[in-house]
């Protein structure tokens, strides 16, 4: 990591900051489906056990999104390309979109948290930090996600299409809306090789049963491979695309 | 190859102009044979010392004029915050742009984005440009425009790489290559290029078209 870096991440900033719009969203959007969540829930109780979830979900979901379509519109505009040309390291730009997203990815958090706890009466057993650092953790793996697959895109119709393909699918099986221990047994272990899954597990564990982070330490190692795979992975596949 | 002279790589599209220029700026590897630019092959060093504007004019959209090429310093490592500041009005100014330097762009015209693409190519003041068809889509008063731009940089000792596919531009070129098929067909500066074909009021089209049939009958031989 080098300065470079620090540069990327703050035009990153830069660019989401000038985009009003799309920072209203970020902000309506989750409170949207939170309410959702909660006016539609039948029971309290029920409340409890999917509100940290949604949190996990949604992080998932914002940081693969906005990345993707981020770097798709770098590669598409050929500002990475002159970027490849420059001294910079394909590290750096990931690196840059990481710390770039990742503050608004944590603003969002806080937000739909404080909104769950104060607006929607959800209980939490466990303290506030710890659900950030682990958002974190998610949220790097949901970056990375994005920068990967938007190799894969060639514009922002085929990226959205990864929503149904990588988003959904997680969503259903990751225990969100009912446990993974009562899926059949193969579905079981398709959810499993699911980070969110994980996600899911271990913010649930902190919230609803005042697990510490240590307590879930599986889930955060689970995570962090996830995590580390997908950062080398973006960085790998990064080049793609650039010179076609 | 000389300091400070423009060299033209010409030829129709597909000749492997925007290939090569890749390969030099370090975008591509070679499969056969290795590249030299500036002594050295392409490496994050030597990419400190080269500057290069891409065929599209390749920019943040959201992002002003000043913030695209202020982004660009700092790529280049130009940490001293007095010494960018200048360097980034320097270049805005020299490609007239200074006026507009707040302006988003993508509220700009073709000519106008392509202008402050070159600046951003050059903040870093490379001694080493490649522009890979800079002037197309210009009109005639700003490809002329453009050429005042590049005898400033050469007269600054800079050296230009130009690739184009019009034969306006090779006759400002100090030194000129006509490309056909990813080959080199010829080498020189405009006036030997045109005495080569034996005509001395040949034009440069008549000279590349000489090489070119040249080339092919030499193949049927």
């Amino acid at each position: 990591m080098s300065s470079r870096t620090f540069t990327i991440a703050g035009r990153v900033m830069h660019q989401l900051v000038r985009d009003r719009r799309t920072i209203a969203l970020l902000v309506i959007v989750p409170l949207v489906i939170a309410s959702i969540v909660g006016v539609s829930v039948p029971e309290k109780s029920m409340l409890d056990y999917i509100a940290p979830a949604v949190l996990a979900v949604l992080i998932l979901f914002f940081g693969f999104l906005l990345t993707g379509i981020s770097v798709l519109r770098e590669r598409t505009q050929g500002t990475l390309e002159r970027l490849m040309a420059s001294p910079v390291s394909r590290l750096d730009v990931v690196g840059g979109y990481l710390l770039g997203f990742l503050p608004f990815a944590l603003l969002q958090t806080l937000i739909i948290f404080f909104y769950m706890v104060y607006v929607l009466n959800v209980n939490y057993y466990c303290e506030l930090w710890q659900i950030l650092v682990f958002q974190v953790i998610i949220g790097i793996g949901a970056v990375c996600l994005g920068t990967f697959c938007s190799v894969f895109a060639k514009n922002e119709f085929q990226m959205v299409q990864f929503i149904p393909l990588i988003i959904l699918p997680q969503v259903f099986l990751c225990g969100l809306l009912w446990p993974v221990g009562q899926m059949p047994d193969y579905l079981q272990w398709v959810a499993k090789f699911l980070p969110l899954t994980y996600g899911v597990d271990g913010i649930r564990a902190m919230m609803l049963y005042g697990q510490d982070l240590l307590d879930i330490g599986k889930e955060v190692g689970v995570l962090l491979a996830f995590a580390v795979g997908l950062l080398i992975l973006a960085a790998v596949t990064l080049r793609r695309g650039t010179s076609s | 190859m000389p300091r400070g002279i423009s060299f033209g790589l010409l030829g129709p599209n597909g000749a492997g102009k925007t290939t090569l220029i890749r390969l030099l700026v370090g975008l591509l590897r070679p499969k056969l044979g290795t590249i030299r630019v500036l002594g050295r092959r392409p490496s994050p060093k030597i990419a400190n010392r080269i500057g290069y504007m891409p065929q599209l004019p390749s920019l943040y959209a959201e992002l002003s004029i000043a913030q695209n090429v202020e982004f660009f310093a700092r790529i280049y490592h130009l940490t001293d915050r007095t010494e960018r500041k200048q360097r980034v009005e320097a270049v805005i100014k020299l490609v007239d742009m200074w006026e507009h330097r707040n302006k988003s762009i993508m509220s700009l015209s073709g000519g106008m984005k392509q202008r402050a693409s070159m600046a951003c190519a050059i903040v870093h003041n490379p001694p080493m440009l490649f522009l890979d068809e800079p002037t197309v889509g210009l009109d005639p008063e700003l490809r002329v425009t453009f050429w005042e731009y590049f005898s400033s940089l050469t007269q600054q000792g800079i050296t230009l790489i130009i690739s184009s596919h019009t034969m306006d531009d090779a006759a400002h070129c100090d030194r000129l290559a006509f490309m056909r098929d990813g080959k080199f067909v010829a080498q020189g500066t405009p006036a030997e290029l045109r005495q080569a074909t034996g005509r001395p009021e040949a034009s440069l089209e008549d000279a590349f078209l000489y090489f070119v049939r040249r080339g092919e009958e030499k193949k049927n031989v």
